[in-house]
């Protein structure tokens, strides 16, 4: 009996306290939940709100899905704009994931100096985007650095590259694969050394060489690393902006080669009349690309082996 | 989040502070890293502790103002005026201060409270969808069509009318960029036009053209090592002046007319036939810059290059020239005025601010050291000006159409750009334009 009863004040003393547990757990959450709420659920909701009126400045008439037929006809923004960010995420994603794999790779080696090259490798992630690019535009124009050594080496070249409607966009694309680089071989590297070293003593022992153990064992081991940076990396090119935005101003030129969707968006709020409606529908249709991207990039590496 | 923790542990922390982690790896080889955390401890908080003290304390200037603002409100229950405009060249916002200055000495029951921004169209339509604007503020003409249509500004002929404020002094081409339905909503703050920009070093002795036809055969004559006679932007913000001097109207509705298509093919044509050249083209990244560095012997520019000169190419020697002209004169007027706010909650007070300053006094000393010329014809430019102010009956305002940035950076521009590079032909440049428009 008495035994009985000082098993269930236990269980209930457990109880409780799983109570307790749970309620500081849910206590911590709250505040980064309610940021979340108030700073990403709401404002999205209240963009599908906008993009239903013929919002201007100031709220206007309700026009149902007029903003969302209109931007399903638009020239600008889907042979522009669409395009453009396709491309230019095609380009640069796995360009930026190669680059960071291979420094990453790099710098988890035993090799000399190693502190001195993480750091130097992801430096140009620390810099603001917006500086960079105002350097590159000098090192890239016509007279440029970039220019003056292609001719050392024989190449006579003049060419303005953020100015020129076909090497606009691939300049960007470099310069962005390099400038985010850094942070990527940030993600591979924590990736890299999940991998139990184990896996690579017995590799030694059957003998595998560096590139077949990089092969066969680094990169398929990567996979959680590779699904983030994958899906970091779409996320981050598809809303490409600043880079455009200083390069080519609000026009997206040099003919609209550097046009992106969220300049587009920047463009229909304030540039010209003001029409934060179609904007927000903009956004709203970039929205749920991310979306079904993420969600197909999910299921294509499968959600198990992300924790 | 197992990538976090990771990324987070130890062996990773190093990089994400390079100056640290160098020390941190030599100390610790061998040795227990506690010891080395703790020895670093004390410096990273004192280093955290500085860079926030720092940054506190940098806006403390800015704070000792607003006492002696606030004293000064204190002693006499002044009203405060907000006024608001963009970020300028430093010398320019330093002028502006010593105008305010002036004014809040001359009143002394009115309070200025100045703010300027980047990104200041941006900035401004959140403040207006906020219903909480500036009771002051620039007006770029370029923004004005699109701005009063939301009824965001306060129309001022009834303040005027009150306080016998005339508009007659002011060039009525400028004053026109700031007009709807036949009311005024802002007086012109400054301007500058177009002039032809001459470097006579490198004019090989030929005469300055004034014509088109002289300009494309005096281009022909000039020789520029590592440049071209002529400099043009790909750029409608100069080509227009172009359509005003074919006899055009300058409306981008109109841009499928003959003086659009004359003027295009002229100016597109000095590009191809290699008599003028874009700055890109030359390593410079506007015409003012290209011209300062000697790539080429004529630009268009404005009033606004001559202090860039002088500050950026001190020894270089120039001469000022009006616009050549077509079948007629034309030149382009660039403009912004001082505009009041419809939910302004100080009318009165935000009244006697913008009329000081549009004012004979408060233009005077606004345009008194040349950054800008005055909108007054009451009000003297300095010296060396005449070029821009020649003929103000063919300069006509740029702006002041619906929708203008839009149509004028996104479509024209890149239509202009795809015609120079040889990707599209202006006629259908011209017809894309207007159907911009539509």
């Amino acid at each position: 009996m008495a035994i009985a009863v000082a098993k269930e004040r236990r269980v209930r003393a457990l109880g409780s306290e799983r109570a307790r547990e749970a309620l500081v757990g849910y206590g911590f959450i709250a505040l980064p939940m309610a940021f979340f709420l108030l700073f990403f659920i709401f404002p999205i909701g209240y963009a599908f709100y906008i993009s239903r009126y013929d919002w201007q400045i100031f709220k206007g008439p309700f026009i149902g899905w007029d903003n969302y037929r209109e931007l399903y006809h638009d020239q600008v923004f889907w042979h522009h704009a669409v395009r453009n960010t396709l491309v230019f995420t095609v380009f640069v994603v796995p360009l930026q994931m190669a680059l960071g794999l291979s420094l990453a790779v790099v710098v988890n080696q035993a090799i000399r100096f190693r502190t001195f090259f993480r750091a130097a490798f992801y430096f140009p992630s620390l810099a603001s985007s917006a500086a960079i690019v105002a350097i590159a535009t000098y090192v890239l124009a016509s007279d440029g650095i970039l220019n003056k050594a292609l001719n050392a080496v024989g190449y006579d070249h003049h060419t303005a590259w953020f100015a020129e409607q076909s090497t606009a966009l691939p300049s960007i694309t470099g310069l962005i694969a390099w400038t985010t680089s850094g942070t990527i071989m940030l993600f591979y590297l924590a990736a890299l050394q999940a991998i139990p070293t184990e896996v690579y003593e017995a590799a030694a022992i059957d003998g595998a060489g560096a590139w077949r153990t990089f092969r066969k064992i680094t990169f398929p081991l990567l996979k959680p690393g590779h699904y983030f940076v994958a899906v970091v990396s779409f996320i981050g090119a598809l809303k490409m902006f600043d880079q455009s935005f200083i390069v080519g101003g609000t026009s997206g030129g040099p003919n609209y080669s550097t046009m992106t969707v969220v300049l587009y968006l920047y463009n229909r709020a304030f540039t010209g009349t003001t029409r934060f409606g179609y904007a927000a529908a903009v956004g709203l249709v970039l929205f749920v690309f991310i979306f079904v991207v993420t969600v197909v990039q999910r299921l294509l590496f499968g959600k198990a082996e992300v924790s | 989040v197992r990538l976090w923790e990771y990324a987070l542990e130890e062996d990773s922390a190093h990089f994400l502070t390079p100056q640290g982690s160098a020390l941190l790896d030599r100390r610790s080889r061998g040795k227990g890293r506690t010891g080395v955390r703790k020895r670093l401890a004390g410096p990273a908080l004192l280093a955290v502790i500085v860079v926030i003290a720092a940054i506190f304390t940098a806006g403390s200037p800015a704070k000792t103002d607003r006492g002696k603002g606030a004293d000064r409100a204190a002693k006499s229950a002044a009203t405060t005026v907000s006024l608001n405009g963009w970020v300028g060249a430093k010398v320019e916002d330093d002028l502006l201060k010593e105008v305010i200055a002036a004014f809040e000495r001359s009143h002394p029951n009115i309070k200025v409270n100045y703010d300027a921004f980047n990104n200041y169209q941006t900035t401004m339509l959140a403040k207006f969808a906020a219903r909480k604007p500036p009771d002051v503020f620039y007006v770029a003409a370029e923004d004005f069509a699109d701005w009063v249509r939301q009824g965001v500004l306060q129309p001022l002929d009834s303040y005027a009318k009150k306080t016998k404020f005339k508009s007659k002094p002011f060039y009525s081409g400028l004053l026109n960029s700031f007009k709807y339905k036949g009311k005024i909503y802002g007086y012109p703050k400054d301007w500058s036009s177009l002039a032809m920009e001459v470097n006579p070093a490198l004019m090989g002795g030929q005469p300055v053209p004034k014509t088109w036809a002289q300009l494309r055969s005096v281009a022909q004559k000039i020789k520029v090592a590592g440049g071209k006679p002529i400099c043009l932007q790909a750029d409608w913000a100069r080509l227009m002046a172009w359509v005003y001097q074919a006899g055009g109207t300058g409306q981008f509705k109109d841009a499928t007319s003959a003086p659009f298509r004359v003027a295009a093919n002229y100016y597109v044509g000095l590009l191809k036939d290699g008599l003028a050249t874009l700055p890109t083209d030359v390593g410079a990244s506007w015409c003012g810059e290209a011209f300062g560095k000697e790539k080429v012997a004529i630009a268009f520019e404005g009033n606004w290059m001559l202090g860039y000169l002088k500050d950026t190419f001190p020894n270089l020697r120039y001469s000022l020239a009006t616009l050549t002209k077509g079948k007629t004169r034309g030149n382009l007027a660039f403009t912004n005025a001082y505009a009041m706010a419809r939910d302004s909650k100080n009318k009165a007070a935000a009244w006697t601010l913008l009329s000081w300053l549009t004012g004979k006094t408060g233009m005077k000393k606004w345009t008194s050291l040349g950054f800008a010329l005055p909108s007054r014809s009451d009000v003297k430019p300095v010296p060396g000006r005449a070029a821009f102010v020649r003929y103000p009956k063919f300069t006509h305002g740029w702006g002041n159409q619906v929708d203008f940035r839009h149509v004028w950076t996104e479509v024209a521009n890149n239509e202009l750009t795809a015609v120079v590079q040889g990707k599209e032909s202006v006629n259908d440049m011209l017809s894309k334009i207007a159907a911009a428009t539509k």
